[in-house]
């Protein structure tokens, strides 16, 4: 089998006021050291199981994984190379925010095997960055992207966000040339959303929180991907632009829906056909490892029907598409035959594209993707 | 046993408790419930008698009862105490009424701080058409805010009642209940039938249970019935074999006969509704008595909407929660339906737009069928220039403006009681709702009586939440229709995406249609949700446009990022969405949800 491994690091320097993922302002030092007993620990358990297991990709993400000193992260890769078995061309990605990475620590990261970077740099402007809590500035982005690739990353992410409060189509189009200059090999492009149990939520509510209209998000995004692709970045996915040859392959192993293993608080695994979470709470985590259990919150067996379905909500979102035979080879049964009626009421609607072997979504498609979605879930 | 202890016609006292809304009428029957051992401790729970679901939350009414208390009076007879209990709120005074007429006394309940109501007046007045002997009492003296003296002042001010006639009570802690079980011993005179006469019995109440089918409650007036029997109801030649009869205890009770004088139960296996009318008399079909008893005038439904499910296929499941609801409501009205926006469905007619609301819910709640129900209205009279008379009350069915000669609507008498200090706001309310005054009168110096003609379709929807919200509740209101007057009337159509959607169609006084139909495509604007494409909003008069409105083309909808774990957590929640999306009437190509058709109720 073959496996993408995900390992999630729950600290942050600070919390970001939208941010709704399983991360924590870091305390003190030893949440760090117990935390990665426990991570070891929880590797140790799967590697019998998973010893046979081809991993094919490794994503260290958080949280800020490298809050964790160079050290700590090449000992763990160490540790996971021992246990697993890992391609020896395998993709391995690092989250990093700017203002965690020096010189010294980026020698370390290339020395451990990693090889692609992935820089939260969000936005190229010092006073939208304030406004969304991070700890950086747009020189810290800069400098830390050419030492990167100064000491040798030859393939690194730039994360960007847009739709941000206040923000008008022009901000956004500086930033993204900003970013663009940079010649990044990978885009992210993700459009802020307002998370229930952020300090934005709550904003939001009250009606402080001033967002760009609905009109304001399409024209973003719309002149984003125009803009990417005049520069050379195929759209590969929904949020996500590459050069040649520079998808992120940890992320296409999620959107083909194929297996992987998530290590730490609150990751997600999908193992034959098994979808399930670990506890989110680091503090919980820890103690469920310390006993000798698998630290896993909840989580369930899918259905074929729903696996099938998932296959091509994650499909869709690529260009590529889903592709007849790949689905006919994975599930025993033609795409058309189960699902021809949604996927031509889509076709009509002109938000799907149906050709000999394969569907896609329309150009009008990528921006309605949730209708298309919403007709083949049940 | 008691149970199986008839007592002489001398010893029955049939009574019922009438006041306004929230003046302890539940509280009181309770206290004597219990006070007579009729439930026992661990029974007890409050308003005993409210054993609706819907009753228990709104905190009212809805259905009358009838229980059988056992009293052993200081006079040391044992009587026999029927209560019946009544709804209060305007709706349903025709409820109290036919309650009222199996009667020979009623306890009036005033509440000691909030003195007499409109309600008060309107309960009086029904009690003395039924020439009840009435019995005031003054409840909640228990009450920081109680002034029982002011509120017997005012009792005497509208009334014939005398100060030493009325009893002072707290339901709440049980103060006075011995003073009103020999109040209704006393004073209340006993039935009048004859047991030796042929069975004449008054239906009051008809109810549809699913074990035992259809039970009618009656008042035997003369004679007596017993299982075995064949009866058959007056106005109609049907007979059939009485299986059980009983009292309410408060729970069923099967007894051996109910002799004159008595209320109880009657199951006799009645298939038809018609076979058991609100009003008919019951009698015995081998020895029939020629005089009916006086019964009730039929009820006028005054609120018509209507009732469409949202998914089709729930439409047979409509008409049968219709038919059973319309088995324990007699007051309820239904006829089919067709529109061409909802597809098959009902128009309803209500006693008042609290009636419809708790149908609506209980549609909903007790027969799991989500609804769509239109606009209130009411029934307008149109004449033709032809000549023709129609009676409408569904504006989709309106003539062209062409052919009409004249429209007229409903108009009540409004009998308003405030304290003085509102007057002000309250005169503006009812300008504003083109009332006409007629008449001020002061109850007490703090308290007037004030008397409004209205149209009903200005009071229907929120006059009464208004006229509450501005005197601070304090405000009551009482109403009764006093004929048909014509009017300067338009109906507004409203389309959406260029098409007609009848269910949204309103009858409005012309110099208001502007700001409502304005009103209406905002509101509209902001309920549908956007779609794939522009949808434009007009509201139009003869088809001339008066307000639009124009919603957006959707442009983006799509999850900004979806990674490995995220996707069954949002596949779950496009689930969600999609059956949201279900609940949604599809009109034309336009997704129209529920809220569309109920929002526009509230501007
Ligand atoms: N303080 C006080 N509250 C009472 C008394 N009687 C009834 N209530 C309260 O008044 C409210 C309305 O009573 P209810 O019996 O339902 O009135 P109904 O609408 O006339 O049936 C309830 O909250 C009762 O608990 C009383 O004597 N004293
Ligand atoms: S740095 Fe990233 S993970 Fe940490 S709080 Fe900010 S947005 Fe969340
Ligand atoms: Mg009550």
């Amino acid at each position: 089998m073959e496996l993408g491994l995900y390992l999630h690091f729950p600290f942050c320097i600070s919390k970001c006021p939208y941010c709704d993922f399983n991360s924590y302002q870091l305390k003190d030092d030893n949440q760090i050291s117990s935390y990665i007993s426990a991570f070891y620990q929880e590797i140790t358990a799967y590697s019998q199981k998973l010893k046979k297991s081809n991993i094919k990709t490794i994503y260290l993400g958080g949280g800020t994984p490298t809050i964790l000193s160079g050290v700590q992260i090449y000992n763990i890769l160490e540790f996971c190379k021992d246990k697993f078995t890992i391609d020896k061309n395998a993709e391995i990605t690092i989250e990093a925010n700017p203002g965690t990475l020096d010189g010294e620590k980026i020698k370390i990261l290339i020395e451990s095997g990693i090889n692609r970077l992935s820089l939260g740099a969000q936005s190229f402007n010092d006073l939208f960055l304030k406004k969304l809590g991070r700890i950086h500035n747009t020189q810290d982005i800069i400098d830390s992207y050419f030492l990167a690739r100064e000491i040798g990353f030859s393939n690194i992410n730039i994360d960007i966000m847009f739709a941000l409060p206040g923000q008008t189509t022009e901000d956004f189009q500086a930033t993204l040339k900003k970013a663009v200059s940079l010649k990044s090999d990978h885009l992210s492009l993700y459009n802020l959303t307002i998370k229930p149990g952020t300090e934005y939520y709550e904003n939001y509510k009250s009606n402080i929180l001033k967002l760009p209209s609905e009109d304001e998000e399409y024209d973003m995004y719309h002149w984003a991907i125009k803009f990417l692709k005049e520069n050379s970045f195929e759209h590969y996915e929904i949020a996500n632009f590459a050069r040649p040859h520079k998808r992120s392959l940890h992320n296409l192993n999620y959107w083909q829906n194929q297996p992987y293993l998530g290590i730490g608080a609150g990751a997600y695994s999908f193992i034959r056909g098994y979808r399930y979470m670990n506890f989110k709470d680091p503090a919980k985590y820890i103690k469920e490892v310390m006993n000798d259990k698998l630290p896993i919150d909840h989580g369930e067996k899918l259905s074929l029907r729903n696996r099938m379905i998932e296959t091509i909500i994650l499909g869709l979102r690529i260009k590529d598409g889903v592709s007849y035979k790949k689905y006919k080879t994975r599930f025993g049964i033609n795409l058309n035959d189960i699902f021809s009626k949604q996927i031509d009421k889509l076709v009509n609607l002109g938000l799907l594209k149906k050709d000999d072997c394969k569907i896609k979504l329309t150009n009008k498609g990528i921006f309605l993707a949730n209708i298309v979605f919403r007709e083949f879930v049940d | 046993m008691l149970e199986d202890y008839h007592c002489n016609i001398e010893n029955i006292r049939n009574f019922s408790i009438i006041a306004h809304i929230d003046h302890g009428k539940s509280t009181i029957a309770d206290r004597l419930l219990e006070f007579t051992g009729t439930i026992s401790e661990r029974e007890k729970r409050e308003q005993i008698l409210d054993d609706m679901d819907l009753e228990r939350e709104k905190g009212i009414t809805i259905k009358s009862k009838a229980v059988r208390l056992y009293y052993h009076s200081k006079d040391g007879n044992e009587y026999i105490l029927n209560l019946i209990d009544t709804p209060g709120h305007v709706d349903f005074s025709y409820e109290v009424s036919r309650s009222l007429a199996a009667c020979e006394g009623a306890l009036l309940v005033v509440d000691a701080s909030q003195g007499v109501q409109a309600q008060t007046i309107a309960n009086i007045n029904l009690a003395l058409k039924s020439n009840l002997k009435i019995i005031p009492i003054i409840n909640k003296i228990d009450l920081t805010t109680a002034n029982p003296d002011r509120v017997a002042k005012e009792l005497q001010n509208i009334s014939e009642i005398k100060e030493e006639e009325i009893i002072l009570a707290s339901a709440k802690e049980g103060i006075g209940t011995s003073d009103i079980l020999e109040a209704i011993v006393n004073r209340i005179p006993s039935p009048k039938g004859s047991l030796h006469l042929p069975l004449r019995a008054l239906i009051f109440d008809s109810v549809y249970n699913s074990y035992k089918g259809t039970i009618v409650y009656v008042k035997v007036v003369d004679g007596v019935i017993k299982p075995g029997m064949f009866i058959q109801a007056m106005s109609n030649d049907t007979k059939y074999e009485v299986a059980e009869v009983g009292i309410f205890r408060p729970k069923m009770q099967t007894i051996k006969k109910l002799t004159a004088g008595e209320v109880g139960y009657i199951i006799a296996g009645f298939k038809n509704i018609k076979d058991t009318h609100v009003g008919d008399t019951i009698i015995d079909a081998s020895n029939p008595s020629r005089e009916s008893l006086p019964g009730y005038k039929k009820v006028t439904p005054l609120v018509f909407c209507s009732i469409y499910p949202i998914d089709n296929k729930e439409y047979e499941n409509l008409k049968i929660a219709l038919e059973k609801l319309k088995l324990n409501d007699s007051s309820l009205f239904s006829e089919d339906e067709t529109s061409e926006a909802l597809g098959f469905g009902f128009r309803c007619g209500f006693l008042g737009l609290l009636h419809m609301e708790i149908i609506q819910e209980r549609l909903e709640r007790e027969y799991y069928i989500n609804l769509i129900a239109t606009t209130p209205s009411v029934m307008y009279q149109v004449t033709k220039k032809n000549g023709e008379m129609l009676k409408i009350s569904n504006p989709s069915s309106f003539p062209s403006r062409n052919d009409i000669e004249k429209i007229e609507e409903p108009y009540v008498k409004v009998n308003i009681i405030t304290p003085s200090k509102c007057i002000g706001a309250i005169m503006d309310l009812v300008q504003e709702r083109r009332g006409i005054f007629k008449n001020m009168e002061y109850i007490d110096e703090k308290i007037l009586k004030l008397d409004y003609h209205l149209p009903l379709n200005e009071i229907i929807i929120d006059f009464y939440d208004k006229l509450k919200s501005i005197s601070s509740g304090y405000a009551s209101l009482d109403y009764e229709i006093i004929g048909y007057q014509s009017s300067d009337l338009a109906k507004v159509d409203i389309l959406v995406n260029h098409q007609l959607v009848d269910a949204l169609s309103f009858i409005i006084y012309k110099d208001k249609a502007y700001t409502r139909a304005r009103k209406i495509v905002e509101k509209l604007k902001e309920i549908i949700p956007r779609q794939m494409y522009e949808v434009p909003l007009q509201a139009t008069i003869e088809g001339k446009i008066i307000a639009r409105e124009t919603i957006k083309a959707l442009k983006k909808d799509v999850l900004a990022k979806c990674y490995g774990g995220d996707i069954t957590r949002k596949r779950k929640l496009l689930e969600k969405q999609k059956a949201g999306k279900k609940r949604m009437k599809k009109i034309g190509k336009v997704e129209i949800p529920q809220e569309a058709f109920l929002g526009i109720l509230k501007i």
